[in-house]
């Protein structure tokens, strides 16, 4: 169980984790239907669904640290579950 | 604060509202640009999201907007709803991500009350929230809408149509006929088969359900086809003497049909599926079409719809 409020405690594992459970009561499926290789658009996700997505991690990920932001011009390039989890991971410094 | 005659007709609207219903009615919006509040209260924001935003990014980048402080109010309990004449999707993108999904609800859908002469309005869902759909959206969309119409119009069984290009099952692309398959599957609804576009208006039925595209495209060549009829018809009336003492005679019956049909007598649509009421008010709403808008939402409140809606979507249903 990673510790609320230390990024150091997160790892990629955990916020692939994050991103499909918020993903998938989003789209209304189970965590296991999001593979993290899978396309947003293969999903059924659309624009509104990706804001949804940001929304949820931005407030899931505040425990973690502490005003923690996706930059909007950044999402643009997030096409696909590995690119959320690559992004998250990078803005916090995880490994 | 919204729409082609923004601020003054709303305003207006608002204050008809609350003389000649009772309601209570709060404008959201930028206190410089609304003038005079006609002694209503304010809820004063900074920024206002325009009709060409795109609509989820400004919902992102404009939180001081009105549109995203209404749908808070209605969030926090501080309003048992909103109504929006302006940017339609960033309407819903607002209430969507402040007020949340109904548990178990895909996305939310908009559903259109269209008159229909003798019979309580038939509501057309997608009208336009949703451009790509699954079947199992669209049956979503067919239990929330007749949940609706249960509520609201008081119709115990209301009958459900799909939307295609011919009756037989066999008929349209293949969203419509395997939504048809798993819709017939479904007791709880009172589904009568495919209906076609010239159902609309008189409708058989009570429910139309379409994917957000088709029903858009339908609703807006249907409005844009009884505007020509009736301007047609009033340019024939001016044609000569004669025409015009018959167009005086007729008038007094025609009149009351046109104003059946317009859309500021309709009250707007509904955003159906969200954790709280949202009405979508024409563009070009004037203060009557805002006053029955903000009537329809009470009357949405009164009716406890989003409770009912609550019941009728399950998760395991999806």
């Amino acid at each position: 169980m990673p510790d609320a409020g230390n990024p150091t405690s997160l790892d990629k594992a955990t916020i692939l984790g994050i991103v499909r459970d918020q993903l998938a009561e989003i789209l209304e499926k189970s965590p296991e239907e999001i593979p993290e290789d899978i396309s947003f658009s293969d999903l059924g996700a659309d624009s509104l669904a990706l804001i949804e997505l940001v929304e949820a991690l931005e407030e899931n990920l505040a425990t973690y640290a502490a005003g923690f932001h996706i930059d909007d011009e950044d999402l643009e390039g997030l096409l696909s579950v590995r690119d959320a989890v690559d992004y998250v991971a990078a803005k916090l410094q995880v490994s | 604060m919204g729409g082609d005659f923004a601020p003054g007709e709303i305003i207006l609207g608002a204050r008809q509202a609350v003389d000649e219903l009772g309601l209570s009615v709060i404008l959201v919006g930028v206190p410089e640009l609304m003038g005079d509040p006609l002694g209503l209260d304010v809820v004063a924001c900074t920024e206002v999201i325009a009709m060409d935003d795109d609509p989820a990014a400004s919902v992102r980048k404009k939180k001081d907007s009105s549109l995203v402080r209404a749908a808070e109010l209605v969030r926090d309990g501080k309003a048992s709803a909103m109504v929006s004449a302006g940017n339609t999707g960033a309407t819903m993108a607002s209430a969507l991500l402040r007020m949340g999904r109904l548990p178990g609800v895909v996305r939310p859908c908009i559903a259109t009350p269209i008159p229909n002469p003798g019979r309580t309005p038939m509501v057309m869902v997608d009208a336009g929230a949703n451009a790509e759909c699954t079947p199992e959206m669209l049956v979503q969309f067919a239990q929330m809408a007749s949940t609706f119409v249960k509520a609201h119009f008081g119709v115990s069984s209301p009958s459900v149509g799909l939307l295609s290009i011919g009756e037989e099952s066999t008929k349209g692309t293949p969203l419509v006929k395997d939504t048809h398959k798993l819709l017939a599957e479904l007791r709880e609804l009172n589904f009568v088969g495919n209906v076609e576009g010239r159902d609309l208006v008189p409708s058989p039925v009570d429910v139309i359900v379409t994917d957000g595209f088709t029903g858009n495209v339908a609703l807006k060549t249907l409005e844009g086809a009884l505007k020509f009829i009736f301007a047609t018809i009033l340019k024939v009336i001016e044609t000569n003497d004669e025409t015009r003492a018959a167009g005086s005679v007729l008038l007094e019956y025609l009149l009351p049909v046109a104003g059946k049909m317009t859309p500021e007598n309709q009250g707007g649509a509904m955003l159906l599926g969200l954790d709280g009421i949202c009405v979508i008010s024409h563009g070009s709403s004037n203060a009557l079409a805002i006053k029955n808008a903000l009537r329809v939402a009470s009357e949405m409140d009164a009716a406890g719809v989003v409770e009912k809606l609550r019941l009728t979507i399950r998760p395991d249903q999806v």
